[in-house]
C-alpha cells in the first residue's frame, strides 16, 4: 500500500479544501480510535460533503492503493472505524442533512452523517419513528448504523437496520456511484443489494445517501420492571413469554452485577438484591397491550417473579432507558477496559447461555455482568478488565474463546448487532465454514478488487 | 494518596459525551469533542504527543461548560482534566501578552479597583480589561453593557438589615459583573433577601472568583486565598452567589485547587486557627445560587398584586446552573409559579449560548452558530424578556440581539424584585 505523497495530498486537498483535510499528528490522534479498545493512527482524515467528493477521493485512493476507512461518530464496539492499516479516514459526520421526510409514503431520505436520534426527532411531529435503536442512538450516525446493520432493544419486534433500508446511494472503491432500491416499501427489482451493504462494515462501498422506511408510532407504550430472586427464573420467563407467541417491543435482562453498576451511577432506586431484572416494553393499540400485559404477567408469576412494577409515566420510562443505554459506559467506570460482546442464541437457549457465561467467567476468575436483549437471544456479557495486566487479559481472551464456542454450540452466532470488525474476525470459522467464507471473499474481491476499503477487518 | 479525579484511562471511549458537547454539535469533528480532548491529554501524558500550539488550541476549543462530565457514565471529571491540561500548556508555551496582563490585573483586588478607577475617566466606556475578561470580542461597541456609575460594593453597606423579623444572615458574593456592570442584579438580590427576612453581609475584601484565570491556565491561588478569608470571616447561614460560575468556583474549584496545592507539598495555611482547607469545605457546603434560594423560599415572597403580567418570558439556563448547581428544574418551577410572569420556555433553553470559557473570543464563528439558533427560538416564542443568571451569557445574549427588537435581557432577580410588595 502506498503512502500519501505530497502530490497525492495536493490532489486530495484540492477536492475538499484544506479545512476539511487533516493530517497533523495532534488531529490524527483523534481518529485513531472508536469505542473498542484497539487503536491505530490514520495518515489523513477527510470530511467529504457530497457523493461526488467521495467518488473523487476514492478514485485517487484506488489508483494508489491507499486504505480508506469510513467513520461516523466513532461509536463502533468492534473496531469497525479504526484504520487498522492506516491510510485515509473518511469521516461522514459533516454529511448530516435530512434530505426529505415523507411520512405519507412512509420514508425518510438522509445523508450518512445524520444522527439516529435526529431522524427520530424529525419524524416525531408526524407521529412516526424509525425503529432501529442502538444504545448509541443519541450520537451514532445512520451511515454507521447501516455499515454495522445496527440493532437495539426494539429490534425484538421491529427488526434491525437492514429491514428498514429501502434504497441507497453508494460509492464503490473504484469511485463509481451506484444506486439501488427505491422509495417503495415493496420492491423486488433485481438483487436486493442494500441488504448486502447493510453490515458490510465499510468493506464494500461507502453509503452517501439512504432511503429509510419509517413506522407510525404505536398508540400506547407500557413498560414493566420485574425482579427475580433467581437468574434462571428470569431467563426462563423470557423464553416462556416469547414461546407463547407474544411479541413485546423489547425485553431487556440484567443480572445483579449489571444492575448494581447502573444503580451506582444513576441511583434510580432499583432493587439491588435482585439476581435478575427484566425491563419489558410492549406497544400497540391500547386494548391489545392490556391483554398482552395480562398474559405476560401470568408468565412472570409462573416463573417466580418477586416484584412487578409498571412505570408510571414517560419521564419514568425515559429514565429507565437512559440508564439502560448507559450500561456500557457504566461498566467502563469499573476498570480501564471493558470487553463487551454480543453473542446471540435462539431465545429458547437463553437460560443455558447465561449459565454458560457465568460458569466460564467464574472458571477464569473474572467478574462479568450479563445484560441481554433477551427476547431475541442477544447477549452482552461484559467483563471489566485492565489490558495492561497481561495475565488478566489472557484470561479474558480465553474466557471469550469459550463463550463464543458455547454460543456456536447452542446454534447461536457471533454478533447480534455490533458487527465483526477486528473484534471477532478470528471466531468466524466457528459459525461459517471455509466455503462460506470464500464466498464472502469473492464478493469482496469483485466489488473492491484492490482491497482498499477498511482492510484488515473480517474479510 | 487518593486520586481526586477518575483517571483518564477509565474513559471507555463510548462517545456518550459527544451528545452533550455544544462544540461537537456545531463542528461535527471528533477533535473538538470531549472524548478527543481526553485522548489528547492521555497522549500528552504518555509522551506520545509533546506540547504544541495546536495541542493547546485543541484542548482549549472548549466552553468549559461541564456538560460532558454530566453525560459521562464512567464518572470522568472532564473539567478538572481540562483545567489541569490548560495549566500545563501555558506552563510550556506561555500566554499572549493580552491574556497575561488580564491575569495580572484580575489576580489582585487593588489592581482591579485601579483598572475600574482609570476607566471612570472615560465615563461609561467599558475598560479594556473588562472587555477582555468578558470577551466582548465580537459584540458591537454600542451593545457593550454600560459600566456601573460607581462599583456596586462601594454603594452598599457591609451589613444590611432585613425587613421585619430577622430569620438569619447570608453572605453575598457579588462577583465582578455585578460590581462593575450589572448593579441591578445586586440591588435586586439584596432587596429579595432582605424581603425574605435575611440580613445580608457583603464582605468588602472579596475579589474576582478567579475562574477566568483558571480557564487561562493560571491557578488563581491568590484570588482563592483572598476570597476564602473574606468569606470565612463572617458567621452566616449561607453564602449567596448571583452568578453560578462564581458559585462553581466557591463550590467546586476551590476545594479542588486546595487539594492540588497541597499535593505540591505546600503546607496548608492557617486562618484564624482553622486550616484553610476546612474553610474551603465549609464555604463549598454553604454556597447556594440565588435562584435556587428563592425557589426554596418562594412561598414567603409577597407580591404587589397590581404588578402587570410580564411576558412572554423565556429563560436561558447557563452551563454552571445546569451542571454545577443543577438548578434548571427549580428555576423552571419557580418561573412557572410566579403569579406575574408568563413563562414561555423555548425548546433549547438548556443549549449553550456560546459565551463560555475563552470561547466566544477565540472562536466567534462557532459561537455565532450557537447564538443564532438561540435567537431563532427566542424570537419564535415572541419573548419580551429573556432571563439568565450568568453575566457572561447576559452580555453575549444582549450583545447579539437585534437592537431594533424589544427583547430585554435580564437577571431573573430584577423582575422578581420589581414585583415584590414594597412597604
Ligand atoms: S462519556 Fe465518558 S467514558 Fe464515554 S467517551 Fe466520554 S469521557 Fe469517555
Ligand atoms: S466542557 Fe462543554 S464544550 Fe468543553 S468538551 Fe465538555 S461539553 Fe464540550
Amino acid at each position: 500500500m502506498t503512502h500519501i505523497t505530497d502530490e497525492i495530498r495536493k490532489q486530495l486537498v484540492h477536492i475538499v479544501t484544506q479545512k476539511r483535510y487533516l493530517d497533523s499528528k495532534e488531529e490524527l490522534a483523534c481518529y485513531a480510535y472508536d469505542a473498542f479498545w484497539e487503536e491505530s493512527m490514520p495518515h489523513a482524515v477527510i470530511f467529504p460533503e457530497t457523493a461526488d467528493e467521495v467518488s473523487r477521493i476514492l478514485k485517487i485512493a484506488f489508483l494508489h492503493k491507499i486504505p480508506v476507512t469510513a467513520r461516523g461518530a466513532g461509536t463502533s464496539l468492534c473496531s469497525a472505524s479504526v484504520p487498522i492499516q492506516h491510510g485515509i479516514v473518511l469521516c461522514f459526520s459533516k454529511m448530516d442533512k435530512i434530505v426529505e421526510v415523507n411520512t405519507r409514503d412512509r420514508y425518510i431520505i438522509v445523508q450518512p452523517g445524520v444522527i439516529n436520534a435526529d431522524v427520530q426527532k424529525a419524524l416525531a411531529p408526524f407521529g412516526f419513528f424509525y425503529p432501529p435503536d442502538p444504545g448509541s442512538m443519541n450520537i451514532a450516525t445512520i451511515g454507521g448504523n447501516i455499515a454495522q446493520n445496527a440493532g437495539g432493544p426494539r429490534c425484538l419486534k421491529y427488526g434491525v437496520t437492514m429491514d428498514y433500508v429501502l434504497g441507497m446511494e453508494v460509492v464503490l472503491a473504484s469511485g463509481e456511484i451506484v444506486t439501488f432500491g427505491s422509495r417503495n416499501v415493496k420492491d423486488v427489482t433485481g438483487y436486493k443489494l442494500s441488504s448486502l451493504f447493510c453490515g458490510s462494515e465499510g468493506t464494500l462501498g461507502l453509503v452517501t445517501r439512504a432511503i429509510l422506511k419509517v413506522m407510525p408510532k404505536p398508540e400506547t407504550v407500557q413498560t414493566l420492571m420485574v425482579t427475580f430472586k433467581d437468574l434462571d427464573d428470569t431467563a426462563n420467563a423470557v423464553s416462556d413469554i416469547i414461546g407463547s407467541g407474544i411479541l413485546p417491543a423489547a425485553i431487556e435482562l440484567m443480572d445483579r452485577f449489571t444492575l448494581n453498576a447502573i444503580e451506582d451511577s444513576f441511583g434510580l432506586g432499583l432493587d439491588r438484591t435482585a439476581e435478575g431484572t427484566l425491563l419489558i416494553e410492549i406497544d400497540g393499540i391500547k386494548e391489545a397491550c392490556e391483554r398482552e400485559m395480562d398474559k405476560i404477567i401470568e408468565h412472570l408469576k409462573a416463573n417466580n417473579a418477586v416484584h412487578i412494577q409498571e412505570s408510571a409515566n414517560d419521564a419514568d420510562r425515559e429514565r429507565l432507558w437512559t440508564a439502560r443505554r448507559s450500561a456500557y459506559g457504566v461498566f467502563a467506570k469499573l476498570a480501564p477496559d471493558i470487553v463487551s460482546e454480543d453473542v446471540t442464541v435462539p431465545v429458547s437457549r437463553v437460560p443455558e447461555m447465561i449459565r454458560k457465561i457465568k460458569q466460564i467467567t467464574k472458571s477464569y476468575n473474572l467478574t462479568a455482568g450479563v445484560l441481554a436483549h433477551a427476547g431475541d437471544g442477544n447477549m452482552h456479557p461484559m467483563i471489566p478488565a485492565d489490558r495492561s495486566n497481561t495475565e488478566e487479559w489472557a484470561r479474558v481472551e480465553k474466557a471469550f474463546d469459550e463463550i463464543f464456542a458455547a454460543a456456536a454450540d447452542l446454534g447461536g452466532t457471533l454478533s447480534g448487532e455490533h458487527g465483526i470488525g477486528l473484534a471477532k474476525a478470528r471466531y468466524l470459522p466457528l459459525v461459517m465454514n471455509q466455503d462460506s467464507r470464500n464466498l464472502m471473499s469473492r464478493i469482496k474481491q469483485a466489488i473492491d478488487p484492490a482491497g482498499i476499503l477498511n482492510p484488515g477487518k473480517f474479510v | 494518596m487518593n486520586p481526586p479525579i477518575k483517571p483518564l484511562k477509565n474513559c471507555g471511549k463510548c462517545g456518550l459525551c459527544l451528545t452533550a458537547c455544544p462544540v461537537y454539535k456545531v463542528l461535527k469533528e471528533e477533535q473538538a469533542s470531549p472524548r478527543a480532548k481526553l485522548q489528547l491529554i492521555k497522549a500528552f501524558e504518555n509522551n506520545t504527543l509533546e506540547s504544541s500550539p495546536l495541542l493547546k488550541e485543541l484542548v482549549s476549543k472548549c466552553l468549559m461548560c461541564g456538560s460532558c462530565a454530566v453525560a459521562c457514565p464512567s464518572g470522568i471529571n472532564h473539567y478538572e482534566h481540562f483545567m489541569d491540561m490548560r495549566q500545563k500548556m501555558v506552563e510550556s508555551l506561555g500566554e499572549t501578552p493580552a491574556i497575561k496582563s488580564l491575569i495580572f490585573l484580575l489576580s489582585k483586588e487593588s489592581r482591579i479597583r485601579m483598572g475600574a478607577g482609570m476607566a471612570k475617566l472615560g465615563q461609561t466606556l467599558t475598560p479594556k480589561w473588562l472587555a477582555d475578561k468578558y470577551r466582548l470580542g465580537n459584540i458591537p461597541i454600542n451593545q457593550f453593557p454600560r459600566l456601573n456609575p460607581t462599583p456596586f460594593r462601594k454603594t452598599v453597606a457591609t451589613t444590611i438589615s432585613p425587613k421585619g423579623l430577622k430569620k438569619g444572615s447570608l453572605v453575598y458574593f457579588t462577583g465582578c459583573a455585578t460590581n462593575f456592570l450589572y448593579e441591578d442584579t445586586g440591588i435586586s438580590t439584596i432587596g429579595i433577601l432582605t424581603h425574605l427576612g435575611y440580613e445580608v453581609i457583603i464582605p468588602k475584601d472579596q475579589t474576582c472568583c478567579g475562574i477566568p484565570l483558571m480557564f487561562h491556565g493560571a491557578p488563581a491561588v491568590e484570588n482563592m486565598m483572598t476570597n476564602i478569608q473574606a468569606l470565612c470571616a463572617h458567621d452566616c447561614h449561607g453564602i449567596i452567589v448571583d452568578c453560578t460560575t462564581c458559585g462553581a468556583a466557591l463550590k467546586d474549584e476551590y476545594p479542588a485547587l486546595i487539594r492540588k496545592t497541597k499535593e505540591k507539598d505546600r503546607p496548608a495555611t492557617e486562618h484564624n486557627g482553622e486550616v484553610l482547607e476546612d474553610c474551603a469545605q465549609k464555604i463549598a457546603a454553604k454556597t447556594t445560587d440565588i435562584l435556587s434560594f428563592i425557589a426554596a423560599h418562594r412561598k414567603d415572597l409577597v407580591f404587589d398584586e397590581t404588578t402587570p403580567k410580564l411576558g412572554p418570558v423565556a429563560y436561558h439556563a447557563p452551563c454552571h446552573s445546569r451542571n454545577s448547581f443543577k438548578s434548571q428544574p427549580l428555576v423552571q418551577d419557580l418561573l412557572r409559579n410566579l403569579p406575574f410572569m408568563d413563562y414561555t420556555p423555548t425548546p433549547d433553553e438548556a443549549e449553550c449560548c456560546g459565551g463560555g470559557g475563552t470561547f466566544f473570543y477565540e472562536h466567534p464563528d462557532i459561537a455565532k452558530i450557537m447564538m443564532d439558533k438561540k435567537l431563532w427560538h427566542v424570537n419564535a416564542v415572541n419573548a419580551r424578556y429573556w432571563l439568565t443568571d450568568c453575566p457572561v451569557c447576559r452580555i453575549n445574549m444582549s450583545g447579539n440581539l437585534d437592537k431594533s427588537g424589544d427583547i430585554q435581557v435580564r437577571h431573573p432577580v430584577s423582575l422578581i424584585y420589581g414585583a415584590l410588595k414594597k412597604p
